[in-house]
């Protein structure tokens, strides 16, 4: 089927706004990348080429401690809020359980509040309950807003599910418990994975949260790259920075490639 | 042997009667079809057998075993579903090693099994591919081999071809009754298909509204059908309506009226005895009925009768025409025995003679359902399930 | 032909399983989501400590909110996420036709090269824009050596470079749902409308637009709402001579002294802020699905 042809100015306005929008995006992030690797004190003009703040970077001992809590918090708040999401994702499976719409509600609303709101009021919960700010807490509050994300990607999964492959399964021999970790884990795999990166990506980016949770001398990188911004200290971010940036394209292909050999399946 | 028996069966969904007390025995080794319209319980009363609905009351009986309260996983009966249900992510020689893997049967045995029943459906060279890189057909036969392998007392096809197209449906439907001659095991065929049904079972129940209202052989069910609803769901018929005026030995009368105040007199024989004065439905085959331009010679012009043709189909192997008698319409099939035409072709409000013998028609004894047939004249088939009817035409010949 | 079976296999759901797999979940969610607001309401009626909180009932946080004492940074808050909103729907929803009309192989990659800025550290890109900005940045630098300006410009630290890094941070929310929705629809339905005579102008108006409507709905709230509460953004690039809500609430939570009272008033001032645009958000979509169905 030919698809309606656009005349050349809606087509070549969309083209141009488009191209406008990747530069937009992506010179920050090239003149990062590019910068990290600038020989100057002061990170505005070009002096030169170094690697000498990529070494700084691994000398830096606050730096690999903010990644190491980062790393810490992200996987531990990833495996905990993505077994929870799966967990509830099966058990809100069923459309007529009775409160299902109270509960999706309690799961959707930390989506549509602004971060900052949740920071706040899980600092004067923490404050109220008169308990230290540190590991604990942050850890608690990330996984406060990446379980939310995890139930709705897992159920997006689940939502497509064939039910007639379950009554497959028991129909050749096998038992609801066989059923479900030969059948349906397996299919809803990509859903739990998929929930398990966003839920990490979304614990590395937190600011805001983190910020309002962490105690004094638990710093994830986030906190520690806006401290030493605020300080004027900055030399170093810029290659930190571009490591990040790495992370992240490396992140977005490797999910690519788990995404597609899942759905080479189908 | 192990006959399947299901007695006084009912189930209903949220108070919705989907069956309604089916009581059917299917003799051991049978290919058995359940066909009705959709809605008339024929899936949900196939999903109780294998065990995916538990009815509100009924047994259902293998051999001497009662599996009404069995798990599906516990049942000696293994199901075709309608969309295949391949586990997607599992490999053709995965699917169909899956029964026996979960009943922990050791690996050798397991892969000859596998690739004796492949070699069955004549897929042993597709064994690593994905069930997204089969075609319908080839999807068809992994189910098959897949629920076979587990070497099931019953097999239950849910609507098995109804996603093919029409050459491979044919080609689907020989297959699976060679592979009903070589297993050996009893067969339950779901299908809305009438042409489907009547080709391929040994025996045949007809379902409407959660009820069975005639079970028996296909040509039991097409010749002589029980009610109204298996004359016109089953092949087409004309259903005219009559008061008996006369009773012989052999055959009575009836007298019919054609809708605009004359009336014609009709001689059929009959399978149980009417009184006189009684109302009755007669069914009239299309192709029992003769067509021709000239007046045949009968004696006393019995069933003999002067129409118009209003229409003409030309559907190849025949010829369908609606003859107008009164107000009444006739359908009748010409069958084509010569290369085009056996005579002159008949024209367009042309007047013909029908005829045919006393023998050919079918006393039913109910009376049509007056909502359903409002904007129809008596004769005219009701629009019940007219599409697939009119799909099955070329099937039948 | 039914693709899925509608009909759930036999014994497979159990309400009380159910329940108790949703419980953990949700009694998380409880307990760390939903009494923390109570929370943050019990303390706006409390007293201020420099260094903490003294438990003594106080209208005086409410009184300033009232009295329009923080009247300006709700202003400032709203109108900047009011901007952002509407830059990034003229500049989002272009790209995500353009995406959703390129060939199909060709989708996914456009998509990748949208979701890695988006996946990017927030600081990091918001650091960035520091750089490439500010004074003797990248951008002045290159306008100089071009000759197009002779003194370098002042972008940073004022509300240009807020809405610009807003736009820039928030508008991968605005292409991903409209790029769904366009996805999706139906582009013969256009071929249909120009046929029966309307031209391409009008049969993106009456058609393609309308239809899209979901698509911006859903970027609106995903835009917005957070928009409403930036602090980052404000904080590292904004002019500090106008303070957006986010930044007020910060200092009096962080800052000694403190003010727990005051942000928790704010707080929920913000909180209540939202939940009317959600429902107005809600309520102006419903009335259109029926207008839709109806007109």
């Amino acid at each position: 089927m030919k698809l309606p042809r656009l005349s050349s100015f809606f087509k070549g306005m969309n083209l141009t706004v488009f191209t406008f929008v990747m530069i937009f995006l992506y010179i920050p992030i090239l003149i990062l990348i590019i910068f990290s690797f600038n020989d100057a004190r002061i990170i505005t003009s070009w002096k030169g080429f170094t690697f000498k703040y990529y070494a700084q970077l691994w000398e830096n001992a606050a730096i690999k401690e903010a990644f190491w809590n980062t790393m810490l918090i992200a996987i531990l708040s990833t495996v905990i809020s993505t077994l929870l999401g799966l967990i509830t994702a099966l058990g809100l499976e069923n459309k007529r359980l009775k409160g299902r719409r109270g509960f999706m509600g309690l799961l959707y609303a930390p989506l549509v509040i602004p971060d900052i709101l949740m920071g706040v009021s899980l600092a004067l919960l923490f404050n109220f309950l008169r308990v230290n700010t540190g590991m604990v807490t942050v850890l608690i509050a990330h996984i406060t807003f990446c379980v939310s994300y995890a139930v709705i990607v897992i159920q997006s999964r689940l939502e497509d599910f064939d039910y007639s492959l379950i009554e497959a399964a028991m129909d050749l021999g096998a038992k609801p418990r066989t059923t479900f970790f030969k059948v349906k884990l397996p299919l809803i795999m990509p859903g739990v994975i998929a929930a398990a990166l966003l839920s990490f990506t979304l614990s590395i980016d937190d600011f805001i949260i983190t910020f309002f949770t962490s105690g004094r001398g638990f710093d994830t990188l986030p906190i520690y790259v806006e401290g030493t911004i605020r300080r004027g200290t900055i030399t170093t971010i810029n290659s930190l920075s571009t490591l990040m940036i790495g992370f992240t394209l490396f992140l977005v292909v490797f999910t690519k490639r788990i995404r597609k050999s899942l759905i080479s399946f189908f | 042997m192990e006959e399947i028996r299901i007695q006084n069966i009912s189930k209903d969904f949220d108070g919705f009667l989907a069956v309604d007390g089916v009581d059917l025995t299917i003799r051991s080794g049978e290919l058995f079809s359940f066909l009705g319209p959709s809605g008339c319980g024929k899936t949900t009363l196939l999903r109780m057998i294998a065990g995916f609905e538990t009815p509100l009351r009924g047994n259902i009986f293998i051999g001497d075993e009662d599996i009404t309260d069995l798990p599906p996983y516990k049942r000696p009966v293994n199901t075709i579903f309608q969309n295949y249900s391949l586990f997607p992510h599992m490999t053709v020689w995965d699917n169909v090693a899956f029964g026996l893997k979960i009943r922990k049967v050791p690996l050798p045995e397991i892969q000859s099994r596998v690739s004796e029943m492949l070699q069955l459906v004549k897929m042993e060279d597709q064994s690593a591919k994905y069930p997204a890189q089969m075609s319908g057909g080839q999807k068809q036969r992994v189910a098959i081999a897949r629920a076979l392998i587990n070497k099931p007392k019953v097999l239950l096809l849910d609507e098995p071809l109804a996603a093919l197209d029409l050459k491979l449906r044919q080609h689907m439907l020989i297959e699976l009754m060679n592979i009903h001659d070589a297993v050996g095991i009893t067969f339950i065929y779901v299908t809305h298909d009438q042409g489907e049904a009547m080709s391929i079972s040994d025996r045949v129940a007809v379902m409407d509204k959660g009820k069975v209202v005639q079970a028996g052989p296909p040509d039991d069910i097409y010749e002589r059908p029980a009610s109204i609803f298996s004359a016109y769901f089953i092949g087409e018929t004309n259903l005219i309506t009559g008061q008996v005026i006369g009773i012989e030995d052999e055959y009575i009368q009836l007298r019919c009226n054609m809708g605009d105040g004359e009336f014609f007199e009709i001689d059929s024989t009959f399978h149980f005895r009417p009184e006189v004065g009684q109302q009755l439905t007669v069914s009239l085959r299309p192709e029992k009925i003769a067509i021709s331009r000239n007046k045949p010679r009968i004696q006393d012009d019995i069933n003999v009768l002067k129409g118009s043709i209003e229409d003409i189909l030309y559907l190849g192997s025949h010829t369908q025409y609606i003859v107008t008698v009164g107000k009444l319409k006739f359908r009748v099939f010409s069958q084509h025995k010569r290369v085009y035409f056996d005579d002159t072709a008949l024209d367009w409000d042309e007047e013909v003679w029908l005829f045919w013998h006393d023998t050919d028609s079918w006393l039913i004894d109910e009376m049509p359902d007056e909502a359903a047939y409002a904007s129809e004249s008596m004769v005219h088939p009701p629009r019940f399930g007219k599409r697939e009817q009119s799909r099955n035409i070329a099937e039948e010949q | 032909m039914r693709d899925k079976r509608e009909i759930k296999p036999v014994n497979s759901f159990n309400q009380k399983i159910d329940y108790i797999l949703a419980a953990p979940a949700l009694l998380w969610l409880t307990i760390f989501f939903l009494v923390p607001y109570f929370i943050v309401l019990i303390y706006g009626f409390l007293t201020p400590d420099i260094f903490d909180i003294k438990f003594e009932f106080s209208l005086d946080a409410y009184r300033q909110i009232v009295d329009g004492t923080y009247f300006r940074p709700f202003y400032v808050s709203f109108r900047m996420a009011l901007l952002t909103t509407v830059l990034c729907i003229l500049l989002g929803y272009p790209v995500a036709y353009f995406i959703a009309r390129a060939k199909e192989k060709l989708r996914n990659t456009l998509l990748v090269f949208i979701i890695i800025p988006f996946w990017t550290n927030l600081i990091i890109r918001i650091f960035s824009w520091r750089i490439f900005l500010s004074y003797n940045g990248v951008l002045n630098d290159f306008l100089i050596s071009l000759g197009l300006i002779s003194q370098p410009l002042e972008i940073m630290r004022t509300d240009w470079a807020v809405i610009l890094v807003m736009v820039y941070v928030y508008l991968p929310y605005m292409i991903l749902p409209l790029y769904s929705v366009l996805e999706k629809l139906d582009f013969t339905l256009l071929h249909a409308a120009m046929d029966l005579g309307a031209n391409e102008v009008k049969a993106f108006f009456k058609i393609t637009l309308p239809l899209s409507m979901g698509g911006i709905f859903a970027g609106v709230l995903l835009v917005f709402i957070p928009a409403l509460g930036a602090y980052l953004i404000p904080q590292l690039v904004g002019d500090q001579r106008s303070l957006y809500v986010g930044q007020v609430i910060t200092y009096k939570i962080k800052n000694i002294p403190r003010n727990w009272p005051m942000a928790s008033a704010l707080s929920f001032t913000l909180l209540i802020l939202v939940a009317v645009c959600l429902l107005a958000g809600y309520y102006l979509y419903q009335n259109r699905q029926k207008t839709k169905r109806f007109g």
